[in-house]
């Protein structure tokens, strides 16, 4: 009999905690939306004339809905040298957001590749580094040779706690990755 | 000295035992609907294991009984078994005892007959409820033949009745409709599984009461029925997994008043927690949930009434597999082709820990009904329910620095009133009439994936029924009318309101005439109004890597389906084959469509809500032979077709052929342990062969050249499984404790299977043993 006593005992305890523990069905208070990524600005400076150029891809409304308003196409001069350095934002805001900031900030878990297309004439590297030393590429060296054509994809990837020297372009998640495999380029 | 009191007390108790066996225990039952004694019950007291039936009057008798506590069963056709508790101590017990025949009468009007069911439903009670407690609504449904989930991942499951699911079946918690956001293929049913005694699922339109879009079929969640005991009793639940290290505890208590005659009450609550699942090679990232449940139950049965409140609230927080989370095409296309998640997910340790991706979802529902019976023999009832169901789904951030809103938050209301008239019986016939009214409102937060809107539906109908020895005719007549308004914040485009009405009719015919078999045909023609997500939905379905879009031209499905039921039954044999053929005009369903959407992470495939003919087609098969009375097997069989009628080719996300074959032995009742047996069940699931031959995906093959199909990946291979449970009751303090193990695929298959959603990421649950403890009081 006691131990049965017990049991409805510990039956009301367990209902009227449960009960209790129902606290959190308040709604919160307005709390600010995540970020969107609407368009990349990739600024080209001539090393030697030091004339930038600015070229970009925005889809201001986002994944879905309207297709994207601007692809440029990037035009570059044979046998050049040119100091890249690439804008994240927002533009579905107002005003608008400004996303490089923060990559930077927590340049230890992003990190953005470049990749020409087979027969363009152009090559990336000094990429900067992070905090720890390893490759972020917000700003890069972009070299070009004789006069092609071609494409030039440039992929933001996401890495959080999992970010390594040498990573393949496959480790973690795609935050930026351009439609028809990236910026239509000419070197002329 | 200890052991000389207990001596004392022994001899006590054993001259009172002798001395005072002189108590009767006796009662009169009433049928509560219809006010005559009920002469064909039995009734069996459970510690004396003595039976008796009750005489022309309805009136029972046991003799001799001792002082003591006693287990009443009494068990009479057509009602769940009414349990009593008696507790003699120096006089006899009598009791006028009032059966009610279910706690919804209206599910008595449609969905049972009084010797043969007419229409074609299942159900899922007492030791096969038993061996799947602790799993969800879904999960526990597979378990019904031709019933199968639509999953994503270990945690969510969404029932799919004969290939149909969503809203295209109706769920009946505690009678009223549940309307969450159902669209949705990851948004599993809100309900605390614990509450059902029973789970019915009656495939098909074959009842019009509930609603016209049902066109799938219908599942009842049914309560136990309120206590008639005025001792506080009830049941404690625990559960403990193997796999997931998932632990369920749930408590209910319920008592009847002594002061206010008719008057009781049950509160009820669980709390479930599972850390990492484990498939046979890895550990699956992030695939912890949990949920807190609570619900209070308040009946008052009078002469002529019966009221009700009712409230329940449900709560779960459910982790989403990060593997399963990606970013775009290119990540899916990575994932597919490396077959298993890469190291930095698979190499984790287990926690209970739950991190984005995740949704949360709470649930709550308030119900009032009210039943009243007439002089004239019918009865009225009315039910006034109000619910609101709050959903957020939260993404992986993109910056830790990220805000910790989720990225959909939607909110929607529903009230729904309900009246039906239950005409008196007359001359083997019966009818009822109904009208129900729903509103609802729709609210999101952040990002758009359906817009704002507000919605009401009306609804009529007539139903009349024809009953004797050898013939059940049944017809119905319904019509509804949808109106959705203020459709708002649809990222600056404009929708006007919508309208749709139309007429549901069906006709059922079933007979006994022929010895040991029962035959039925029933036949109905329904629609179905088109969903708001499936008119405006626009936007970007993570997990699935597609961009969804809505056709806000659709109109609405129209459904005529046919289906037969023979079920034969002997002492040995008890086999029930369901044959059905549903043409769907107008079905709604997500086509790929070309060309894909192009966003700053690439090229999404663009899903297309379109509309075709679909015929679907199939049969489920059970068979049960018992060898002796303690050996039986049983064998399911569940085949399914879907056609596109217009694209001459299968429709995607079907049920493959599923196959079980199980053995059950029923072992004698020993000294402590009773009602004791062992079950082994064989599942053989199919390949799905029946998919789209070509589609607008692009999929790159090994060669390197690149193909358009209707998938990214063909369904995964056809595999077996092997489960088992082995089951007991132990008497203790004259209740009976309820021990079941169960043990899911004992061989630790890796499989995948076609209709989780994960299939592209990584493989199914391993092997999964549970204990299930339930303790009366």
């Amino acid at each position: 009999m006691k131990t049965t006593k017990k049991i409805q005992l510990f039956s009301i305890i367990i209902c009227a905690s449960l009960t209790a523990n129902l606290s959190s069905c308040k709604k919160p208070t307005s709390q600010n939306e995540e970020e969107l990524i609407t368009t990349i600005k990739v600024n080209l400076t001539d090393s030697a004339t030091n004339q930038v150029n600015t070229f970009v891809f925005t889809d201001p409304d986002g994944d879905g809905g309207n297709n994207p308003i601007q692809f440029d196409t990037i035009k570059l001069k044979a046998n050049t040298t040119y100091n890249c350095s690439l804008s994240i934002l927002d533009e579905s805001k107002t005003p608008v957001g400004n996303i490089t900031d923060e990559i930077i900030a927590e340049g230890t878990d992003h990190q953005f590749y470049f990749t020409p297309s087979a027969g363009l004439n152009v090559s990336v590297g000094n990429l900067n580094t992070d905090n720890n030393g390893l490759q972020l590429g917000n700003t890069a060296k972009w070299t070009t040779s004789g006069n092609s054509n071609g494409r030039v994809q440039i992929t933001l990837k996401h890495k959080p706690g999992i970010k390594a020297a040498g990573d393949a372009i496959t480790v973690g998640d795609t935050d930026i990755e351009l439609p028809n495999d990236g910026f239509y380029t000419i070197i002329q | 000295m200890k052991n000389f009191i207990f001596i004392l007390l022994l001899v006590c108790l054993a001259q009172q035992s002798i001395a005072q066996c002189k108590f009767s225990i006796s009662g009169e039952l009433t049928d509560a609907d219809t006010k005559a004694t009920i002469t064909d019950a039995s009734i069996l007291i459970t510690e004396l294991n003595q039976s008796t039936k009750c005489n022309t009057k309805g009136y029972f008798q046991f003799d001799s009984i001792c002082p003591g506590h006693y287990n009443i069963i009494i068990n009479h056709e057509g009602c769940e078994p009414l349990k009593l508790h008696a507790i003699i101590k120096n006089k006899s017990w009598h009791q006028a005892i009032v059966i009610t025949h279910a706690i919804n009468n209206l599910e008595n009007i449609t969905v049972k007959g009084k010797k043969n069911k007419i229409i074609n439903s299942s159900e899922l009670k007492s030791s096969q409820l038993e061996s799947t407690r602790g799993m969800s609504i879904g999960e526990s449904l597979q378990k019904i033949n031709g019933v199968s989930s639509l999953q994503t991942g270990t945690n969510i499951y969404k029932p799919i009745i004969n290939g149909l699911h969503s809203s295209r079946i109706l769920i009946l918690n505690n009678g009223v409709r549940q309307e969450g956001q159902q669209w949705g293929a990851e948004h599993a049913p809100e309900i605390d599984a614990y509450t059902a005694n029973k789970l019915t699922v009656i495939k098909g339109a074959n009842t019009l009461q509930y609603g016209a879009d049902a066109i799938g079929g219908i599942i009842l969640v049914e309560p136990k029925l309120l206590t008639k005991d005025s001792n506080f009793s009830g049941e404690t639940n625990l559960a403990i997994f193997s796999n997931n290290i998932m632990g369920v505890l749930n408590g209910s208590i319920e008592k009847a008043s002594k002061k206010i005659n008719g008057f009781a009450y049950r509160i009820s609550g669980t709390a479930k927690k599972a850390g990492y699942a484990r498939t046979p090679n890895y550990w699956l990232q992030n695939s912890g949930m949990q949920e807190l449940n609570t619900s209070l139950l308040l009946g008052l049965q009078k002469k002529n009434s019966i009221s009700e409140l009712y409230y329940s609230i449900y709560s779960n927080e459910i982790g989403i597999f990060t593997g399963s989370h990606i970013g775009n095409v290119t990540d899916l296309n990575n994932a597919i082709n490396n077959q298993y998640p890469p190291d930095y997910i698979k190499n984790v340790t287990f926690t209970y820990a739950i991190d984005r991706p995740k949704q949360k979802v709470q649930h709550q529902l308030l119900k009032i009904k009210h039943l009243q019976y007439l002089r004239n023999g019918g009865n009225w009832q009315a039910v006034v329910a109000g619910q609101f169901n709050w959903r957020r789904e939260y993404d992986r951030k993109k910056f830790s620095s990220s805000s910790d809103a989720p990225q959909l938050d939607l909110g929607i209301g529903t009230i729904n009133i309900d009246a039906i008239y239950n005409r008196p019986a007359y001359k083997n016939r019966k009818g009822s009439i109904g009208f129900q009214q729903m509103y609802q409102n729709n609210a999101y937060n952040y990002r758009l994936f359906i817009p704002n809107y507000q919605l009401s539906n009306t609804g009529i109908f007539a139903i009349e029924k024809y009953e004797d020895e050898n013939i059940i005719v049944e017809v119905g007549l319904r019509f509804d009318k949808k109106y959705i308004f203020s459709i708002t914040q649809n990222s600056g485009k404009q929708y006007g309101n919508k309208s749709f009405s139309n007429f549901s009719s069906n006709i059922g015919i079933s007979t006994t005439k022929i010895k040991n078999t029962s035959i039925g045909v029933m036949a109905s023609s329904t629609w179905r109004a088109p969903n708001m997500n499936e008119m405006y939905s626009d936007g970007l379905h993570h997990g699935a890597a597609r961009i969804e879009k809505g056709d806000t031209n659709l109109v609405a499905e129209k459904a005529i389906a046919i289906s037969s039921n023979l079920n034969y039954k002997t002492e040995k044999w008890n086999i029930d084959v369901n044959a059905y053929h549903k043409w769907i005009n107008y079905f709604i369903y997500l086509q790929p469509s070309y060309p894909p959407q192009l966003t700053i992470r690439g090229a999404f495939p663009l899903f297309v809500f379109k509309q075709t003919n679909a015929r679907l087609y199939g049969t489920d098969v059970n068979a049960s032979y018992h060898f002796t009375h303690h050996f039986s097997t049983e064998a399911k069989i569940s085949v399914l077709y879907t056609f596109n009628q217009t694209a001459k080719q299968w429709l995607i996300n079907m049920p493959s052929n599923r196959y079980e074959a199980s053995a059950n032995y029923t072992f004698g009742d020993a000294k402590i342990f009773k009602n004791n047996y062992a079950k082994v069940n064989y599942i053989y699931v199919a390949q799905q062969k029946r998919v789209p031959a070509s589609g607008n995906i692009e999929v790159l093959q090994p060669n390197g050249s690149i193909s358009y199909q209707s998938d990214y990946l063909v369904p995964p291979n056809a595999y077996n499984l092997l489960d088992a449970e082995i089951g007991t009751q132990i008497e203790w303090h004259h209740k009976n404790i309820l021990i079941t193990a169960t043990a899911n695929n004992i061989l630790n298959t890796k499989y995948r299977e076609y209709l989780n959603a994960f299939r592209y990421f990584c493989d199914e649950m391993g092997s999964n043993y549970s204990i299930k403890l339930k303790i009366p009081f």
